[in-house]
């Protein structure tokens, strides 16, 4: 105990966030576990029966049971309040304004980090750690995130957003692991959860049904919705009706319910007049966006930049240019991407790939 | 009495089992396994130790034998007394700042048609017997106050409570259990028709408690079953618990005035220590039990404060603790006007018979370190 600099290790009861814990303790630091209260299981329906859900009582059990395992105490720290004004209401209003958000994005960038680092402050421990699997470095007088070596998990992508400052303080002991390696790992040390599934749903939306949490958590919202809405091509003439935008997402090709000789996607999305733009695949190709809520986790970077850009999780990568145009930051694709969509994240590498930072993608008529 | 290594200022949560009940426990739970409904004499040991546990506590809280139920604990005792005797179209009177084991139960009943009307504590943490005189309709059936106060200590006037409830022809129940095992009761010479106890609260075992129905009340049960407890609260009985909790409540009351006394001592020795100190701080409620010390520190926030203690092994409580291990400034302290600010800066330290000087002594030192 004496002297060692001790770690707040996020844990979610998952697999990734046990082993996390026991290489911070391997790694021969004082180690407190944490679980984030984000949400209340009962104001935000679903499936209650789940369990590898993080949140959810079990899930903070199983992560309090990890803990005593590795002999170190547990707390459950409540952020509710703070999640929900940040990250749950804005997924809804974004996901009303025809835009498909990100809340884990929004949720590291606005909501994690930050009280992570405040609550070391409180519980003197200079530093935190995640399960999250990429890589931090120090280079040269700098820190910065690198992708994680498992590229099938690799999630720089969702870390563009966090505040630069708190690199210093942040340890990612997965990112030189695979996947695979940790379930070993975890299944050698017999922690309960070793071989628990993968969670790949919004943490506050268990069940994965968008529609449903939309139409219960807002309902007074979704009510001045109109159940009808417009179907466009694209030059803007109407050839249909649809059940409304919020059922609809950029690139979608199901539920259009029109027929056409070539497949028809849906290319754009317009909350104000409750309709939809339908086209070709073809068209749904473009090689420009507007990028909005920029993060540098770079000190060095100046614009235009040549760097790879990632426009979806799990994505390809492809070179791109980024430019200001009079204070507006804009991404310009070597080769046309598919279905750039609103709302999502667009994160900038560098050859090594070094992540530099990122964005929100805004809609770009060119 | 505890061999962890951890310092436990939690007495109000619950409390370590004391290791004669412990000891006399075992005995019972190797011993003796028969089902005290059966008729051959494997059945009537056990029902002879669960009878003789009624007669001894009985003569503690001087009522009569017929007057003692055992129950799961003081949940489940609450649930009993307000759903056993209110029924639709009737008043019900209690506090704000009452148990969940209360309140819960409370919101139930009114989606049920039963009115409910809640007092809230004045400002130093105590039910005015005025408040509930006010509340008072023809309908009112039942009246609820807690003998002490969960969070804050506090003692209410429940004689004089129970007198206006007997002077209206009202039934007059009472939580007591932050109260049992702390302080003499006579049931005898007060006018209390219903009082819940658990045994966890004074060196027992969890998992049992009673509730107190004076002759002649009609209970409606809630759980059905073999008619055990005279079918107010049927279920195998079972002896061990039965007799722990009446073991610790006798070894509470025959060391009564030895336990308060020390406690009392601990109690002075923590404030002598603390005003040495440059801590700022105040303490809420008065009327209070004694080692019962529901303190705001200005200058710290109550949950870091027990996290940080937590971590050095000292457990003290704040705020309403939750499934998940996270917790809320406590709700009790709102109804006595605190602010949330300050609220979110108080914490609970309850101080139990096996705290020492010694651990008086650490607990002001570690205090001093994180705050000061």
């Amino acid at each position: 105990m004496k002297n060692k600099e001790t770690v707040l290790v996020a844990m979610s009861g998952g697999v990734d966030s046990a082993v996390a814990l026991l290489k911070i303790i391997e790694m021969g630091y004082n180690a407190i576990g944490v679980t984030m209260k984000l949400w209340e299981y009962k104001n935000v329906g679903g499936n209650t029966l789940k369990e590898n859900n993080c949140c959810a009582v079990e899930s903070i059990n199983n992560a309090k049971l990890v803990c005593e395992r590795l002999g170190v105490p547990h707390y459950t720290i409540d952020f509710s309040e703070d999640f929900e004004k940040k990250v749950i209401n804005n997924f809804v209003d974004e996901y009303l304004a025809g835009r498909t958000p990100n809340p884990c994005v929004r949720c590291n960038s606005y909501v994690k980090w930050d009280t992570f680092i405040n609550q070391a402050d409180k519980l003197g421990a200079k530093y935190i750690a995640t399960g999250h699997y990429a890589i931090i470095e120090k280079n040269e007088k700098e820190y910065k995130i690198i992708r994680g070596r498992d590229k099938g998990k690799d999630q720089s992508y969702v870390l563009w957003g966090i505040p630069k400052e708190t690199l210093s303080r942040t340890i990612l002991p997965l990112g030189k692991l695979t996947k695979k390696e940790v379930r070993q790992i975890a299944t050698e040390n017999k922690f309960e959860n070793a071989q628990a599934p993968e969670s790949m749903e919004i943490c506050f939306i268990p069940d994965n049904n968008y529609k449903r949490f939309i139409n219960e958590y807002a309902q007074d919202k979704v009510k001045k919705i109109s159940k009808k809405g417009v179907t466009l091509n694209e030059d803007g003439e109407k050839i249909g009706e649809n059940d409304g935008f919020i059922n609809y997402t950029v690139g979608q090709r199901k539920g259009i319910g029109l027929t056409n000789p070539e497949p028809l996607y849906v290319k754009e999305i317009s909350s104000d007049k409750n309709s939809i733009i339908v086209s070709q695949k073809k068209s749904l190709f473009s090689k420009k966006c507007k990028v909005s809520n920029i993060n540098w986790l770079n000190n060095k970077i100046e614009l235009p930049l040549e760097a790879f850009a990632q426009i979806r999780y799990n994505g390809q990568i492809s070179e791109t240019k980024i430019s200001d145009n009079k204070g507006s930051i804009f991404a310009t694709f070597d080769k046309p991407q598919l279905a750039i969509t609103p709302g999502q994240s667009i994160v900038f590498y560098d050859n090594n790939e070094t992540l530099l930072g990122g964005g929100i993608i805004e809609l770009h008529k060119s | 009495m505890i061999k962890t290594k951890n310092l436990y200022f939690d007495i109000a949560a619950t409390t370590p089992l004391d290791l004669r009940v412990a000891n006399h426990m075992h005995e019972i739970n190797k011993d003796i396994y028969g089902n005290p409904s059966s008729i051959h004499q494997v059945g009537q040991k056990a029902h002879n130790i669960i009878e003789r546990s009624r007669k001894k506590i009985a003569e503690i809280l001087h009522c009569k034998q017929s007057e003692i139920y055992f129950t799961s604990g003081g949940s489940e005792s609450n649930n009993i007394a307000l759903r056993g005797v209110l029924s639709k179209g009737d008043h019900f009177i209690t506090a704000s700042y009452e148990h969940p084991a209360i309140l819960e139960v409370a919101k139930y009943l009114e989606k049920n048609n039963i009115e409910v009307s809640y007092i809230n504590p004045n400002s130093d943490g105590v039910i005015n017997p005025e408040d509930i005189k006010k509340e008072i309709k023809s309908n009112t059936k039942l009246v609820s106050i807690m003998a002490v106060n969960n969070e804050i200590g506090t003692i209410n006037p429940i004689e004089e409570i129970s007198n206006i409830c007997k002077n209206n022809k009202i039934y007059f129940h009472s939580d007591a259990v932050q109260y049992i095992g702390k302080r003499e009761i006579n049931l005898d010479t007060l006018n209390i028709d219903m009082l819940s106890l658990g045994a966890h609260k004074f060196y027992g075992p969890k998992g049992v408690g009673a509730i107190y129905i004076k002759s002649g009340i009609h209970i409606n049960p809630f759980i059905f079953g073999g008619g055990q407890e005279k079918g107010i609260r049927p279920g195998t009985e079972n002896p061990g618990l039965i007799s722990g909790m009446c073991h610790a409540l006798e070894i509470a009351m025959k060391d009564f005035k030895k336990n308060s006394a020390h406690i009392k001592n601990m109690e002075t020795l923590f404030f002598k220590l603390l005003n040495e100190t440059k801590i700022n701080y105040k303490v809420n409620g008065n009327p209070r039990l004694d080692g019962m010390i529901n303190i705001t520190f200005f200058d710290y926030d109550g949950h870091s404060l027990l996290l940080n203690l937590d971590m050095k092994n000292i457990a003290i409580s704040f705020g309403s603790a939750c499934a998940s291990g996270s917790a809320k400034a406590s709700s009790a302290l709102l109804s006595i006007g605190l602010q949330e600010e300050i609220a979110n800066k108080t914490v609970r330290i309850s101080i139990g018979k096996q705290i020492t000087d010694k651990n008086i002594y650490f607990l002001i030192d570690t205090l001093k370190e994180i705050i000061q």
